[in-house]
Order: C-alpha cells, then structure tokens, then sequence
C-alpha cells in the first residue's frame, strides 16, 4: 500500500511550461538533474500541479499552513530564495555538480516525466 | 513490504501510545526526496520488524498532525518514544544514518 488515493497529476500545458522552465534554469544556473530521473519527474509534477492551482510554481517538497499566503510571500516559489541565492534546492531538482546525486542531464522529456508520475 | 499510512484522527493511537518507538515519514505526493526515501524507511521497517513501529503521514492530507509537529522541509523522518518526539532527520538521508539515529531509542 503507498497511499489510497492516486495524486493527481498537472495539466499538460503547466507541466510543459515548468519542464521548459526546470531546463532552462538548470542550463543558466550549471546545475543538473538527478542521475534518478524520477526524482525529477516528481518534483516537476509538483510545481506544475501547484502552477495549476495556486497560480504559482510553490515548492512541492514543503508543509505549509496555508499555501495561497505563500504563493504570496513568494518566498518558496520556484526558484526559491535559498536557490537563487546560494543554489540550495532541497527538492533535489537542481544540483550542483559535486552533488553526489547529481546526473549529467539538464533536459527530461515530457513523456519521460508522465512515465514516471504515471507510477504513482 | 510498505508501511501504514497513518491519519489526523487514528495518530494519537497509533503513534503517540505505541508501545514500541515510531519512526513517523512525513510524505507529500509530489516531492522528489520523498520517493528516494521511501524505500529507505521500508528497509528500516524490515531490519527492525517487532522493535519499532513505521508508519507514513501524507502531509497534503493530514496537515492538523504536520502543523502540530512543525513540518516545514519533507521529507522528514520523526522519532517517537513514549509518547514524545525524540528526535528528527530532513531529506532524503542514507539508510546508514536513519539506522544509527534509531539505534539511540531501541
């Protein structure tokens, strides 16, 4: 058993715009994926399913009290403040390259990302 | 074999008057170190079957239980003994240091 209801997933159109955004960001920041591709997928999910109903990219791999007052203050929206400012991302989504986990990839294909979050 | 999911309404029970310490995984569906951890706290609940409990917390679903605690950053890995929190990890740790923080409650 993992958990009784299936998450669910973002629409096609966030999790295109937060794939093209995580390349991006990845590529301008020299930093890479996880060599686990379904880290990525996950977290990328994550940002597009909140881009969906917060209307911003907040961090998935938070607790918040309350996530409208976060989106808001802004502060855990993707990229974060820890990220921007000294390439922190706990999510795993951006790693520097003397990260362990680190991979050679700064590109994941969509359907790549939908085989992965299809798992769960 | 995966562990328990446990709710806002059955933790008191199965966490806070557990006989045996809880290793507590506070989850949420789509965070990636959550998924790498999984298995991880899996392993752990084998390795000491019958000396300890592990149970899962979707944070999504159950955020009376994850604000009472202070859940910020998850995953995070929670120590329960008689009752208390005894002690926590955050991020997706080695199987290693999980194992070595646990050892200190048997």
């Amino acid at each position: 058993m993992t958990s009784l209801t299936k998450p669910t997933q973002a629409s096609d159109k966030s999790l295109e715009i937060m794939r093209n955004f995580a390349q991006s960001y990845a590529k301008r920041t020299g930093t890479y994926f996880c060599s686990d591709p379904g880290v990525t997928a996950v977290v990328i999910e994550g940002l597009a399913k909140h881009k969906d109903d917060l209307g911003a990219p907040l961090c998935p791999c938070r607790h918040y009290e309350d996530k409208e007052a976060e989106v808001k203050a802004t502060f855990w929206n993707c990229p974060c403040v820890p990220m921007q400012e000294r390439k922190e991302c706990h999510c795993m989504l951006f790693l520097t390259p003397d990260n362990p986990f680190a991979g050679d990839q700064q590109d994941i294909g969509f359907e790549t990302i939908r085989t992965e979050t299809n798992k769960y | 074999m995966s562990s328990a999911q446990v709710t806002d309404s059955t933790f008191k029970h199965e966490v806070l008057e557990s006989e045996v310490p809880v290793l507590v995984d506070f989850w949420a569906p789509w965070c990636g170190p959550c998924r790498m951890v999984a298995p991880v706290v899996d392993e752990i609940s084998e390795q000491y079957e019958g000396q300890i409990k592990v149970v899962k917390v979707n944070t999504d679903e159950n955020p009376s239980v994850a604000s009472q605690y202070g859940i910020r950053s998850i995953p995070t890995l929670m120590i329960f003994k008689g009752g208390q929190r005894v002690d926590m990890v955050v991020g997706a740790v080695p199987k290693t240091t999980l194992a070595n923080t646990l050892e200190k409650y048997l």
